[in-house]
């Protein structure tokens, strides 16, 4: 990790935080919501759990979601590891976990039909992957408890190597995150809207994903694992709670444009199943079999938009279309001369529609403040006519009630949203 | 049937050499053919041809050849991200690098857009999609519109 984080002293703290006030000074309005939804005092209950926007085991990390989870050996109260920094996920599915964060605690394996250790390589957007052992362990998290859940354990060094059918960047040219110092967290926790982390392609007799593997002789071949509730794939450890495990609430506060240096919110489990998680007047986006919804920007449809607080930025668009305001170091992310302030529609499939107003900052200022939170942080979504999409990332969050519903759960309200839904 | 179908496709995807290759020329793509029958569709398009094969679980691979006979796009969409060193042949350090480089940025998408080299990774576990072309092999009258 290079990170760029030269200003440390007051000073430049300081001057970083005045340049930006002015940028943001210069154009005002920045960062307001067309609809703001006021935050709730923090809710308390044995289904919530505190999340934290901070720079992570690094120090590094900005608007990453944080938690801590505790894992024990599948039955036991004592033979447990509390594990901090673990990032909260609503773009993947199952639970994922650092071998070095879980120290010499020791979980029974997941096996294929031969009976051989299932391995898992995941693979991610940013073209990184993950890799190591599929095990057993309750998962409890606040108050509930996910049972016998299938975990991954990603390993710095692990027993097989990983198979090159995962490695779409090649041998050589593979990213891991099998690292803390590249992962920038001890886990993810991947609270999205479906049930488990492959489903049906990966439980057929001869899987064509090459996702779940075992390895007999020290050869790693792709292996078929059942979609059950345990001893199979991973799954979403809230749609395995006896209770709340139709969705999840993520409830942040609102950022200041410069940013801050954190925030505190929380992660509710079940949506209106309790006192605490009541849909409210949030409105129900039902999405595609793929959870897309569309966005609509200056009269152009984005079909294939997500919400995803494992995204540090709101990606859309691209520097060329902007204005080229791509920043020269911190590849990808957005740098504006002043602040530019967007109106976007988001559509769901079940006609639901309405607004949204976010501002995007220039990074480089914004960083300049060392700080964590950054509500208006954007970045390069690539948009070709093959890849069009807003990828509503933390930033997102902030000041929101945002709902993540899982797929074949209860829908609140009697609304139709068979794939999944986000509501706020 | 539906096995061999699968095995096919793996082949496709993951063994060399087994598909035409980003900005080199469309050769192997006839021996492939035999190979995945039933699974490579092929089109024409304005001024184009189009190679899609579809994996049984909805994963695609779109390979687009230009007049010349040269693969000047290629997509991809479904459940998994395929081997990008096999379709992106040399463009693949292009990424690499810009893999390796964007450290601060998370859990987004990946896009490199050089002088004359575009690829985008974007989506999300479970549904990924992307697409890579070259801006000087594209024939005439035909515009990175149609690589989807």
């Amino acid at each position: 990790m290079t990170f760029k984080i030269s200003s440390a002293d007051p000073l430049g703290r300081f001057l970083g935080l005045v340049a930006s006030l002015i940028v943001v000074a210069g154009c005002g309005g920045s960062g307001s919501k067309v609809t703001p939804t006021p935050t709730p005092t923090p809710p308390s209950g044995d289904n919530v759990l505190a999340v934290d926007i901070n720079l992570g085991p690094n120090g590094d990390y900005v608007n990453g979601l944080f938690t801590s989870v505790q894992v024990c050996a599948p039955g036991s109260t004592t033979n447990c590891v509390t594990i901090p920094d673990v990032l909260v996920d609503t773009g993947s599915y199952g639970f994922r976990v650092l071998s070095s964060a879980l120290g010499s605690l020791s979980l029974p394996s997941v096996t294929d039909l031969s009976g051989n250790a299932v391995q898992e390589c995941v693979q991610y957007v940013s073209l990184a992957y993950n890799w190591g052992p599929v095990v057993q362990a309750d998962l409890h998290l606040s108050g509930e408890t996910a049972s016998s859940a299938s975990i991954q354990v990603i390993s710095e060094s692990p027993t097989y190597p990983v198979p090159s059918s995962c490695l779409v960047l090649g041998t050589n040219g593979a990213v891991d995150y099998n690292t803390v110092s590249a992962l920038g967290a001890n886990g993810i926790l991947g609270v999205g809207a479906l049930p488990q982390d492959c489903g049906s392609d990966c439980a057929e007799a001869s899987p064509t994903t090459p996702m779940y593997y075992s390895c007999p002789n020290g050869n790693c071949q792709i292996t078929s694992v059942p979609t059950s509730t345990t001893k199979g794939q991973l799954w979403n450890p809230v749609a395995l709670f006896s209770q709340d495990n139709n969705g999840v609430l993520i409830s942040l506060p609102t950022v200041p444009a410069g940013g801050q240096a954190t925030a505190s919110g929380s992660l509710i489990f079940g949506i209106g199943t309790q006192s605490n998680n009541a849909i409210g007047s949030a409105q129900i986006y039902a999405t595609t079999p793929d959870q897309y919804f569309t966005t609509t920007y200056n009269g152009v449809s984005y079909r294939e938009s997500f919400i995803d607080s494992g995204s540090n930025a709101l990606n859309f668009l691209d520097s060329t279309t902007l204005g080229n305001i791509e920043c020269s170091d911190y590849t990808g992310f957005y740098c504006p001369a002043s602040t530019l302030n967007f109106n976007v529609t988001n559509t769901g499939i079940n006609g639901t529609t309405g607004p949204v107003s976010f501002s995007i900052a220039n990074a480089d200022l914004l960083f300049q403040n060392l700080f964590a939170a950054y509500n208006d942080l954007g970045g390069d979504s690539g948009t070709t006519p093959s890849t069009q999409y807003f990828d509503f990332g933390i930033p997102f969050f902030y000041g929101r009630n945002v709902f993540v519903g899982i797929a074949g759960a209860t829908v609140p309200n009697g609304a139709s949203a068979p794939n999944g839904y986000w509501a706020y | 049937m539906k096995i061999m179908l699968g095995v096919s496709l793996i082949l496709a995807l993951h063994a060399a050499p087994a598909w035409a290759v980003l900005g080199e020329y469309e050769s192997s793509v006839s021996l492939d053919r035999q190979y995945m029958r039933g699974e490579d569709r092929v089109t024409t398009g304005q001024g184009y041809k189009l190679h899609q094969i579809t994996s049984p679980n909805g994963a695609v691979v779109s390979e687009y050849i230009s007049p010349q006979g040269r693969v000047f796009a290629v997509s991809w969409r479904g459940p998994f991200i395929p081997n990008l060193q096999q379709l992106l042949g040399s463009y693949i350090t292009q990424v690499q690098q810009a893999a390796q480089t964007q450290t601060r940025r998370r859990g987004g998408p990946l896009v490199v857009r050089a002088n004359d080299f575009v690829f985008v990774s974007g989506g999300h576990m479970r549904a990924f999609h992307g697409s890579a072309y070259v801006p000087s092999l594209f024939p005439q009258n035909v515009s990175a519109e149609v690589v989807r």
